[in-house]
């Protein structure tokens, strides 16, 4: 079988999370590692010793590589897609959420890719969790029929607690980029193209930067809430939810379970436990593997993948125009 | 073939985080009073009197004050202990908040003021070369001498296992020596090294692979009627589990984290070979009377 040579830029935990799951893929040889840090790459070499790890994208420019992952913090996605693209280093690319740290760029990152690349993929992994997948069956099956509102959170304790202002939390971007934007793409995917009517921040800290936003989306005949923090307490991982509302009736799903109440009556309830969510190698959850083994496959056959960087765009269009709205008041 | 000898029964200590797996929903509507040490104490001896033979858990600051709690209310009789390095949880949680480096950094700082002095020494030895092996085991001496201060020094650590995320990415990445070093380390200091995952078949392959001994070593992996979390697949778990040569595997998710009713739970494992035996989380001091008394009556009979 045919395997392909990929590289990992970018060894903080997702790096590793998505180096870890390609090597046990029997289609893929993990080449070369890539990280910046002089700490964490002395360190790294140490470590593997049968995989080559160097400090400068422009090193992997040698290696006949089938496919680079960027897993850097967001900012640096712009610089480092350009490098990867324009050195001809590779052209399939994954890029961990989000594309860029903004809409500009990332459009900018789109038009590299129609001319410099292949497949292209962001990881909103939410769309492979069995939860969501299921909803959005449902959804296209028009088992809610006309959808007419939505309300959705996106909440963590990351920052829960933690009064001083932090060099990390500025270099992950904003909540919107790092945790928000998760459920704006599962909304883009659920229902289509939305634009953002009103939003208000919060500042925990210093006023430095928002650490909970409250915005509402909309298109003709829909409406949604959208809220998002990383101070919630007692949101030990992570959680994600949408409530949906239908003119049949109403749906709510989240990682753990999707609920479905129908007007005539009937309600049921699927956990994870009913959704046959067991994977090959599970580390982290079971969507990382499955949104690495699809990009995987999808270059091996030559298709695109979803979400592709043009897909992806959206959801910084869309924290484009929250920002936007914060901004003007 | 059924195991009829006599199982390990733990409680463990995902509730004492505020974890379900079924439904993060349902582990923040808990009460607050299961995150109290003083209450976590109470069900873990409670569990104890009704059949448990041990405690198993993360190591960390809510669990260290448990088990000095537990040790104060029991006195000499001591149930056996099993403990999971890292926190992963914490870890990460910092790692989010101050990245890789920093989290490297944090550690480092968290083990010169553990005051150890063998920790510190191996660990500047590390740093001075370089060496993940050396500073694996810095950590490990800082963590030992952490579990030690909370229970008692004539007490010992039946186990110690090394979390599930630390396992399978180390699994993934083929770094044999980890568990060699892991086994041999944890080895000498009179502990029985033990590995968390949720991809058993994989690990026995690998271990069979790089010729580790089984009898050496306790491994703990999910095991339930509906197959949650048992990776690739319930079949492939059970294959693997039957062709293990020693009987050194704990059941964890037997309740496939709530979904399965005890009876039923305890029905699958009856009838898997090579079980050593169980660990499984309670909220509440009925639930802790209950649970144990039937995983006792029905496995430990």
């Amino acid at each position: 079988m045919e395997r392909l040579r990929v590289a990992v830029v970018g060894l903080g935990k997702m790096g590793l999370l998505h180096a870890s799951i390609l090597k046990v893929m029997p289609s893929v040889e993990v080449i070369a590692l890539c990280e910046k840090s002089s700490l964490l790459l002395k360190f790294f070499r140490k470590l593997f010793k049968t995989t080559q790890v160097v400090d400068d994208v422009e090193k992997l420019a040698d290696l006949n590589l089938d496919s680079v992952y960027v897993t850097t913090p967001i900012p640096v996605h712009f610089p480092v897609v350009k490098t990867l693209y324009l050195k001809k280093v590779t052209r399939n690319l994954f890029v961990e959420k989000t594309l860029a740290s903004s809409w500009g760029k990332a459009k900018e990152l789109c038009a590299l890719a129609q001319s410099h690349g292949d497949v292209n993929m962001v990881g909103y992994m939410k769309r492979f969790a069995v939860t969501f997948r299921t909803a959005k069956s449902m959804l296209d099956q028009g088992t809610l029929g006309e959808i007419t509102s939505f309300e959705a959170y996106a909440y963590s304790s990351d920052f829960s607690g933690i009064n001083e202002s932090s060099k990390t939390r500025a270099s992950r971007g904003s909540v919107l980029d790092d945790l928000g934007s998760h459920v704006i793409d599962l909304a883009l995917w659920f229902f289509g193209d939305l634009e953002v009517d009103s939003a208000v921040p919060e500042s925990m800290v210093d006023g430095s930067c928002e650490d909970a936003v409250h915005f509402t989306l909309k298109k003709s005949g829909l409406e949604g809430q959208v809220n998002v923090s990383w101070c919630m307490d007692n949101y030990r991982l992570p959680d994600f939810e949408l409530m949906i509302r239908g003119h049949k009736g109403i749906m709510k799903v989240n990682d753990d379970s999707l609920e479905l109440k129908l007007n005539d009556g009937t309600s049921s309830t699927w956990y994870r436990q009913d959704l046959n969510d067991n994977v090959n190698f599970l580390l982290g959850e079971r969507e990382y593997y499955r949104e690495d083994e699809y990009f995987v496959k999808s270059i091996l056959a030559g298709i695109k993948a979803e979400p592709s960087f043009e897909t992806a765009s959206k959801v910084d269009y869309v924290i484009d125009q929250v920002k936007r709205k914060v901004n003007n008041g | 073939m059924a195991n009829e000898s006599k199982k390990v029964l733990l409680v463990g200590d995902n509730p004492f985080h505020g974890i379900s797996h079924l439904s993060q929903e349902r582990a923040r509507a808990r009460s607050n009073e299961i995150e109290q040490v003083e209450y976590a104490a109470n069900l873990v001896v409670t569990s104890l009197e009704n059949g448990a033979s041990g405690f198993m858990f993360s190591v960390s600051d809510t669990t260290l004050s448990i088990l000095q709690k537990i040790r104060e209310k029991i006195g000499n009789n001591h149930p056996a202990l099993y403990g999971i390095v890292p926190y992963a949880y914490e870890y990460v949680r910092l790692a989010t908040r101050l990245g890789t480096a920093g989290l490297v950094k944090k550690v480092a700082k968290q083990v010169t003021l553990s005051g150890n002095l063998r920790a510190i020494i191996t660990g500047l030895h590390g740093i001075v070369r370089n060496d993940p092996k050396t500073l694996m085991k810095t950590y490990l001496i800082s963590e030992v001498s952490r579990i030690k201060s909370s229970i008692g020094k004539q007490h010992n650590l039946d186990s110690m296992l090394l979390h599930e995320i630390i396992t399978d990415m180390a699994l993934a990445l083929d770094l044999d020596w980890i568990f060699k070093s892991y086994i041999r380390f944890i080895g000498e200091l009179g502990i029985k090294p033990g590995f968390e995952t949720r991809n058993f078949a994989y690990l026995a392959n690998k271990f069979k692979e790089w010729n580790l001994d089984f009898s050496e070593i306790l491994i703990v992996a999910p095991f339930n009627k509906v197959g949650f979390q048992m990776n690739p697949s319930r079949a492939e778990c059970e294959r693997a589990l039957a062709e293990v040569p020693e009987s050194n595997v704990i059941a964890m998710s037997i309740l496939a984290a709530g979904y399965l009713k005890l009876p039923e739970a305890i029905e699958y494992i009856e009838n898997l070979s090579n079980i050593k035996g169980v660990v499984v989380g309670v909220s509440k001091e009925k639930h802790a009377c209950e649970t144990f008394r039937l995983l006792k009556e029905r496995l430990d009979a």
